[in-house]
């Protein structure tokens, strides 16, 4: 008796770990760029949060520790499901996001930081149901899109139609916050997945025309707040307000550029630790890695991200599951326009938008967020394409 | 899967369209902290790296006996960031500052206004206690920074003499400028990092180094003389309506000066409301022809080159020719036969010219440019004229006659103090001097190197001089207002027509008594010049009670006794 559940005790073990376990299907690859840049993260958040008044000089770092942890245990749970029951689960999944949205507009939501995106769990615990919204929206167009028409192969109309409307909710309660970051993330997340999804090339070209009327349109009828246009402003020209909005522009590329080759070294960054880069451990977090890790440091940031889309691509493309290989796309583009976004921002060639830099930046619920998004991807991996290679 | 909605195709796009995202940004990154590196760390340093001067102390500047004439205390600079300052609070910032500071409300509602400038500052001067008390307001926006102040505890005592300082601290005037580089010392720098909410930047490089405080300067000035000297020229300049006067006090054997007073004074304390003109030192700076006081060096030059003697008889008209000038005394008299005693006691212009007669040209300037005309004295006082000596070759006809009594030559009251000083230590000039020494940081006192001796006239030549000098304060003398009463005075009035720029030629009177006390075993010396007096212009009358009241005062500070002894009788005409 003791003798074989000894047996059955390793052979538990030799399952997990073992020849053909979960794991060792995982992409390996991709988990040591996720950890290696939250290392980096890690390092960068305690440098530039270390001479905050309010907090102990580990404080920061301590809770950016803590929550990428969280996201690991998020991460495992999900990486270990199967991702078919996501499939099923994907409309409870996208209608509990959306009570999150409406809580914070609720009563029951907190302004923290001048962002009203939050709502409070007690215990000191916060969450930002918006971040939570992306894998939401990325599981239910997924399931909208997974059977497209018998004939052409393309989606069908209704579905496509289904979809524009999950997003054109999640967009408006996302935008009611607002907060025009994420909402520009859902934007892209759902044109990606209809792209891949194989939505025709003329109708790709209409969603093209109609946003950009639409961009237009709420440009010219001044729906934009003042800030927000002269952020586009500061883009095409820092100089024009160098202390107001052009301030963040021209202080991340002051940041970054005196990094030089290899930095100041680590919490010797001046324009970091005299605190010069607002946000600068969350949206702006890049120009710590530009100043104290210098050119080599803030490359091997871009090359790891660069690490984790491609390997993200590589599960979409290998994936044989139309449902995997949506939210495994939809999840590289959620993460590339991110990193795109965030990175091109700091180095001043996007607009100033309040984005992350997924798995670096401070922040909880984007944390755990990014490492759930992993997780369907691993699943996938673990379990999309395991057919065809038997 | 049908071919067009292979997702993998258009994945296979987006993967290129990734990549050329990702070159693009290194591409850029390669721009920032490659090529353009340079330009945006020196950005980067502007905004955040301050040099801050450590302002060394200065030095003080004290009378003989260490009592302060000039000192630095601490003071606080309390400047304005009117970027930072809360714009819903502009209006109680400024109404705080105002009344705090003493400062009219416009002009802080002014420096708020200006939101783009980040250091204004306010007032440099304010007392440390004060500026404690503001920075407990803690307005955001407001600062202060440690700073000195000069003081003068004096107020107008010496004030011509010390000068003054600047905003910034150097000297503009008189000895704060001349002793600039000693007293100021050496400022320190320190370069601090300075995060965008103005703290400090931990964990950065800062290099400091330390200032160096100025040294102290101690003046041969004694303070009570200088005080009686300006209490004296004070009244008199006042009392007898004249444009301005000096006193000069010297010991005679060390050429040590004792007092140096100008009137009108200045009140370091507010130099900025007092006239330019009347801010300097006129004892050294202002340029005037002496008129008989310079009498004494044709005396000395005749009895040492033309064997005149004191008893020397002349037939002394009350006019002579000149070349083409007729010379008078000031007074008409019949042809009186003077002594040369007589004609120095009497200041006769006439009896002088038929002296200096015996001398040629040369030798007469020789003389007086041996007694230190023409140069500077070498004392090394702030704002030093050398006066106007002209070259004997150059003299015109009459020159050589009104040379001879002072007129047609240009000196400073210092100038002349030093040629009765030489006369009064039997004929050897010693360097005025006015710094004592200087006190370096240990408090060590480095006396001022000991000035240098001359000799212009013999010993014999010189103790002639003071016989007659001392008849000439004697009763038929000009200068016997100048008497004190128990002492042996030597001395010489001056009563010289004054040119003026104003009306372009001579105007007014110059009045000048210069003398010096125990004639018999000299001391002290002293001359006080009046100059365009309205009330009165002798100097027999205007400028000899200066140096009675001064002289007097002078001699009871520096205890010195009557000598005890009496005069000689002076034969002033001949077969008397």
């Amino acid at each position: 008796m003791i003798q074989q559940a000894a047996l059955r005790r390793r052979s538990f073990a030799s399952r997990a770990v073992g020849q053909g376990s979960p794991v060792r299907r995982m992409d390996g690859l991709m988990m040591l760029a996720i950890a290696a840049l939250a290392v980096i993260g890690t390092l960068l958040v305690w440098s530039s949060t270390r001479n905050w008044m309010s907090v102990q000089p580990t404080g920061m770092a301590k809770k950016h520790v803590l929550n990428i942890l969280i996201g690991l245990a998020l991460f495992l749970v999900v990486a270990m499901t199967d991702y078919r029951r996501l499939q099923t689960a994907a409309p409870w999944i996208f209608i509990a996001a959306l009570i999150g949205l409406l809580l914070v507009i609720s009563p029951m939501g907190a302004t923290i930081n001048g962002h009203h995106s939050w709502i409070t769990l007690g215990g000191g615990f916060a969450v930002q149901p918006a971040e939570l919204a992306k894998p939401a929206l990325v599981l239910i167009l997924a399931r909208c899109l997974v059977k497209p028409a018998e004939k052409t192969g393309r989606p069908r109309l209704a579905s496509m139609a289904l979809c524009l409307g999950a997003t054109g909710i999640t967009a408006a309660l996302v935008m009611l916050e607002p907060d025009l970051g994420t909402t520009m993330v859902l934007l892209v997340i759902t044109g990606g997945v209809l792209v891949l999804a194989g939505v025709r090339k003329r109708w790709i070209m209409a969603f093209l025309l109609l946003g950009g009327a639409m961009a237009a349109a709420v440009w010219s009828l001044g729906l934009l707040k003042p800030y927000q246009v002269a952020r586009f402003t500061a883009l095409i020209n820092p100089a024009s307000d160098p202390r107001g909005v052009g301030y963040n522009s021209t202080q991340a590329l002051v940041a970054i550029g005196s990094g030089e080759i290899f930095g100041k070294g680590l919490f010797h960054g001046g324009q970091t630790t005299g605190r010069f880069v607002p946000e600068q451990h969350t949206d702006f977090i890049f120009t710590v890695a530009g100043e104290e890790l210098g050119f080599l440091g803030s490359v091997t940031v871009v090359l790891l991200l660069g690490v984790v889309l491609l390997r993200a691509v590589r599960i979409a493309r290998q994936c044989d599951d139309r449902f995997g290989a949506l939210v495994a796309g939809g999840i590289v583009c959620w993460f590339a326009f991110q990193s795109f976004v965030n990175v091109g921002m700091t180095i001043g060639i996007m607009p100033i938008t309040g984005i992350p830099l997924p798995f670096v930046s401070y922040g909880g619920t984007a944390m755990f967020a990014n490492m759930m998004a992993v997780g369907m991807l691993q699943a996938i991996r673990i379990r999309g394409y395991g057919r065809r290679a038997a | 899967m049908l071919r067009l909605g292979n997702p993998g195709r258009r994945l296979h796009a987006g993967l290129i369209a990734m990549a050329f995202v990702l070159s693009l940004f290194a591409g850029r990154l390669v721009q920032l902290q490659g090529l353009d590196s340079k330009v945006l760390q020196a950005k980067a340093e502007r905004q955040r790296v301050q040099p801050e001067t450590l302002p060394a102390r200065r030095g003080s500047i004290t009378d003989v006996n260490g009592h302060e004439l000039a000192l630095t205390k601490d003071a606080a600079e309390i400047y304005v960031d009117p970027y930072e300052v809360d714009p819903k609070k502009r209006e109680q910032v400024s109404s705080t500052l105002a009344s705090e500071l003493n400062l009219p409300k416009e002009k802080v509602d002014a420096a708020l206004a200006k939101t783009q400038q980040r250091y204004i500052p306010l007032n440099r001067d304010v007392d440390p206690l004060r500026a404690k008390k503001i920075m407990e307001m803690r307005f955001k926006g407001v600062g202060s920074k440690p700073t000195y102040r000069r003081m003068y505890p004096g107020g107008r005592l010496a004030g011509g003499l010390l000068g003054f300082v600047g905003y910034d601290g150097h000297g503009l005037e008189g000895l704060e400028r001349t002793y600039d580089k000693l007293l100021a010392g050496q400022d320190g720098q320190q370069s601090i990092e300075i995060g965008r909410g103005g703290e400090r930047i931990p964990m950065t490089r800062s290099t400091r180094k330390e200032p160096v405080a100025g040294q102290d300067v101690r003046l041969t000035i004694e303070r009570d003389i200088q005080w009686a000297a300006e209490q004296a020229i004070d009244r008199q300049v006042q009392a007898s309506k004249a444009a301005s006067g000096s006193v000069i006090v010297m010991d005679i054997k060390t050429g040590q000066i004792l007092a140096m007073a100008n009137s009108p004074g200045v009140d370091l304390n507010h130099w900025s409301t007092v006239a330019a003109e009347d801010r300097g030192n006129r004892a050294a700076s202002e340029v005037f022809e002496p008129g008989s006081t310079n009498k004494v060096i044709t005396a000395a030059a005749a009895i040492e080159h033309a064997g005149v003697t004191p008893n020397t008889v002349f037939r002394v008209p009350d006019q002579i020719q000149c070349a083409d000038r007729v010379l008078k005394d000031a007074h008409t008299h019949p042809p009186e036969k003077l002594t040369f005693t007589g004609v120095i006691a009497e200041s006769s212009n006439v009896g002088t010219i038929m002296a200096a007669r015996k001398l040629s040209n040369q030798r007469l300037y020789d003389t007086i440019r041996a007694f230190g005309f023409g140069s500077v004295s070498g004392s090394g006082l702030p704002g030093e004229e050398a006066g106007l000596l002209p070259d004997w070759r150059t003299w015109s006809g009459s020159q050589r006659c009104t040379v001879a009594y002072g007129q047609g030559v240009s000196v400073t009251a210092l100038q002349m103090a030093s040629v009765y000083q030489t006369i009064a230590n039997g004929g050897v000039r010693v360097t005025p001097s006015l710094v004592a020494g200087t006190t370096d940081g240990h408090g060590r006192l480095a006396p001022a190197p000991t000035p240098k001796q001359t000799r212009v006239i013999s010993e014999t030549t010189a103790k002639q001089i003071s016989g007659m000098l001392e008849a000439a304060v004697g009763n038929d003398g000009t200068g016997t207002e100048a008497a004190i009463p128990g002492y042996r005075v030597a001395g010489k009035t001056g009563t010289a027509m004054r040119y003026d720029q104003k009306c372009g030629g001579y105007c007014g009177y110059t009045a000048t008594f210069v003398g010096f006390t125990p004639a018999d075993a000299p001391r002290l010396m002293a001359l006080a010049v009046i100059q365009d007096p309205k009330k009165g212009h002798y100097g027999g009358a205007v400028a000899a009670p200066v140096f009675r009241e001064v002289m007097s005062f002078a001699l009871k500070t520096r205890k010195i006794p009557p000598t005890g002894t009496k005069a000689p009788k002076a034969v002033l005409r001949a077969g008397e």
